[in-house]
């Protein structure tokens, strides 16, 4: 009977992918090409083991909802269901502190409940939790002495929104508090002392055509009208983190936008990723069997030690691990509840070069580490992202022979021969990964080449071209006089 | 006087915007065959012109290729423009009979597919930084030719410029018309052989029970 649902399942797989590249994943593992279709790949990372609440010893967790790995290597657990913060080494072996309780500054106790996001400052070695339950932000130190509350802004900024329910904390180097609600004016930014300052990174709506149609209906309507219409709003931002440099990155979980779905935000609140498109599954996934369709929805975001962009798919419960440069890495995980699938990923979180998925209806954390492969691509788009291209020229041909249709690579040893004046290999490599950019490149220099080896040759040719036709002209007066007269 | 071989006679046509067909007409010169051949030319041009570009311009992907669209979007175009004007124009009091629509029609596509094949042919020595030539050379043979276009429907029908212009519109008008009811008619076709596939399927299997 088992070797009969093997086989089963061997066949699905063969019909559903014929050339699933990675073995020992239980899921298919694949890329995506130049033109947008999924390719088979080999897996980046491979889940190892997950860890529960009652493998910690600190009783099962519920429905977890944040992860947070501080700089000195604790691993916080915002345990939403059982209102409390696990504090955990990094390797998951051993609970180090549960926070439940924080003492207030005048001495009283308070508890904390459904914390939905934690952050710890690297500077100030600051507790941040997001209160969602009492609709308040903690900042405490790790002693549990509570530094600073914040609560709903009386500000005439903040008087549309109603309500005040913090989902993801963080803070920047100069201690001001970004707070994630269900707004959609963008995170509310306070200042280290817990003043209101406003909001941050909004999104823009984007220029649908509904949208378009609604701004020529309104002008052509009375105020009264227009009053009654319902407004065009952005979708709120979901989560964000922040990078060794500052930058804030936000991520949006919206089926309704395509635009700013992951932005990369300067201090002033610009967003470098404008533009840029296509983040998490390319097509929609048809399935069936609930006759439905899947629209990524990106609910976390992570930014790794090494500047790689992580997205975590909650439609899928597929992690997308993009390079610094928004191209795609890797697609991990999916939706099942074997190792290394997941029911209801809420977050996810880097350490070092593994992955960590926080699992919500599982209530486990699932860790994932780097593959042979992985360490490979990433080693190669790193000194590819740094402008090494001839040093990496020799880890992006090894990642060849792990995945021969790995496009990244394609591209790599274009730009790393090109630099090594290989131009024809170059050329050979940009058609390989069908960018015509990089061939454009390769070429002007063949050519150039070209034209300068056989500069004496095409003279000539040349030469003998213009005297061969006035030649050719003469001889044709002479014998068709009077074929063509007017 | 304008002896000229039927090659000679495209020569003079396209180098000669303005009277070339004059003399087509005059002489009675013009020939299907080479008609033919430039509507060919034109289909393999534009075949060419999007599978064998310049990579360095455009990257094709070849995972996929299907020859009808390229089908449609010269021979059948240019045969739905002949009938299309030839059914206007008979209304219009035009002179011009199907025959000779389709020939100066043809002979008035010349510089396009000649442009056709230069661009494909320069974008594999060109770079991007180049590329305005290309768009020269498409811009000129698109042009000329609709100039020639022009030019041959004024001829061929005895018409004033005005009339030829307001001959076209109506002439494109009667393409949307003529391509609309065959869709129509090809969705009505399928229709049909569903509806007798069907029948066929439910008398095979009382056959079978």
């Amino acid at each position: 009977m088992k070797r009969m649902l093997t086989a089963c399942l061997l066949c699905l797989a063969a019909v559903q992918m014929p050339l699933t590249a990675a073995a020992q994943e239980h899921y298919d593992v694949y890329n995506y090409d130049r033109w947008s279709e999924a390719v088979p790949s080999q897996a980046g990372y491979t889940a190892v083991r997950s860890v529960s609440g009652e493998m910690l010893g600190a009783g099962d967790f519920s429905q977890p909802s944040d992860l947070f790995l501080d700089a000195e290597d604790r691993l916080y657990i915002a345990d939403t269901g059982n209102d409390r913060i696990v504090v955990t080494d990094a390797a998951l072996t051993e609970v180090m502190r549960i926070y439940d309780t924080f003492v207030m500054p005048d001495g009283s106790e308070t508890a904390i409940s459904q914390p939905k996001g934690i952050y710890v400052a690297p500077e100030t070695e600051l507790l941040y939790i997001a209160d969602y339950g009492n609709a308040r932000v903690l900042v405490s130190d790790l002693d549990g002495q509570v530094q600073l509350v914040l609560t709903r802004p009386e500000d005439a900024l903040y008087e549309k929104e109603s309500s005040f329910l913090p989902q993801r904390v963080l803070a920047d180097k100069g201690g001001n508090v970004y707070v994630v609600t269900s707004s959609t004016s963008g995170a509310a930014m306070f200042g280290a002392d817990g003043t209101f300052q406003g909001f941050f990174g909004a999104n823009a709506v984007e220029s649908t055509p509904a949208v378009i149609a609604g701004h020529i209906r309104d002008l052509l309507s009375t105020q009264e009208m227009r009053s009654r219409r319902a407004r065009t709003v952005p979708t709120a931002i979901t989560s964000f983190d922040l990078d060794a440099d500052g930058f804030i990155y936000t991520c949006t979980q919206s089926t309704s936008q395509d635009a700013d779905i992951v932005k990369k935000l300067n201090p002033a609140g610009n967003n470098l990723f404008s533009g840029m498109y296509g983040w998490g599954d390319l097509q929609p996934v048809y399935d069936a069997g609930t006759n439905t369709t899947y629209e990524p929805m990106l609910c976390d975001i992570e930014i790794s030690e090494d500047e790689n962009i992580n997205c975590l798919d909650r439609t899928t419960n597929r992690v997308f691990q993009y390079d610094k440069e928004g191209d795609l890495l890797f697609i991990l995980g999916s939706t099942s509840d074997q190792l290394g699938g997941f029911t209801e990923a809420t977050s996810l979180e880097t350490c070092g070069n593994t992955i960590l998925v926080l699992d919500g209806r599982k209530n486990t954390v699932t860790v994932m580490e780097e593959t042979n492969f992985g360490t490979l691509v990433h080693k190669a788009t790193a000194l590819f992202n740094d402008g090494y291209y001839e040093e990496a020229l020799e880890p992006w041909y090894e990642v060849l022979r792990y995945d021969g249709s790995y496009r990244q690579a394609f591209l790599g040893i274009s730009a790393g021969l090109l630099v090594q004046g290989d131009y024809e290999g170059s050329m050979k490599y940009a058609k390989l990964a069908d960018s015509s950019y990089r061939y454009d490149r390769a070429f002007e220099c063949w050519r150039q080449e070209w034209l300068t080896e056989h500069s004496r040759a095409l003279a000539l040719g040349a030469l003998l071209l213009i005297a061969g036709g006035i030649l050719l002209h003469r001889y044709w007066k002479k014998h068709r006089k009077g074929g063509m007269n007017r | 006087m304008m002896e000229l071989t039927s090659g000679q006679w495209v020569r003079h046509v396209v180098l000669h915007p303005f009277e070339g067909f004059e003399d087509v007409r005059w002489k009675k010169a013009g020939s299907v065959r080479i008609a033919c051949g430039i509507l060919a030319l034109w289909f393999l041009g534009a075949v060419l012109y999007s599978r064998m570009y310049g990579f360095q311009f455009r990257a094709t992907s070849d995972k996929l290729f299907n020859v009808i669209p390229y089908l449609v979007q010269t021979v059948i175009l240019f045969l739905t423009w002949t009938v299309g004007n030839w059914a206007v124009c008979t209304l219009l009091d035009g002179e011009g009979t199907m025959r000779n629509i389709f020939v100066y029609s043809a002979y008035a596509l010349v510089p396009y597919v000649t442009s056709l094949y230069a661009e494909t042919l320069l974008s594999h020595i060109l770079i991007r930084d180049e590329a305005i030539f290309l768009t020269i050379i498409h811009d000129v043979g698109l042009w000329w030719s609709v100039l020639l276009v022009i030019s041959a429907v004024k001829t061929v029908h005895q018409y004033s410029v005005m009339r030829t212009l307001f001959a076209i519109l109506l002439t494109i008008a009667a393409m949307l018309a003529m391509l609309f009811l065959m869709v129509l008619v090809l969705s009505l076709f399928q229709q049909v052989y569903v509806f007798v596939y069907s029948i066929y399927t439910e008398v095979v299997y009382r056959f079978r029970v």
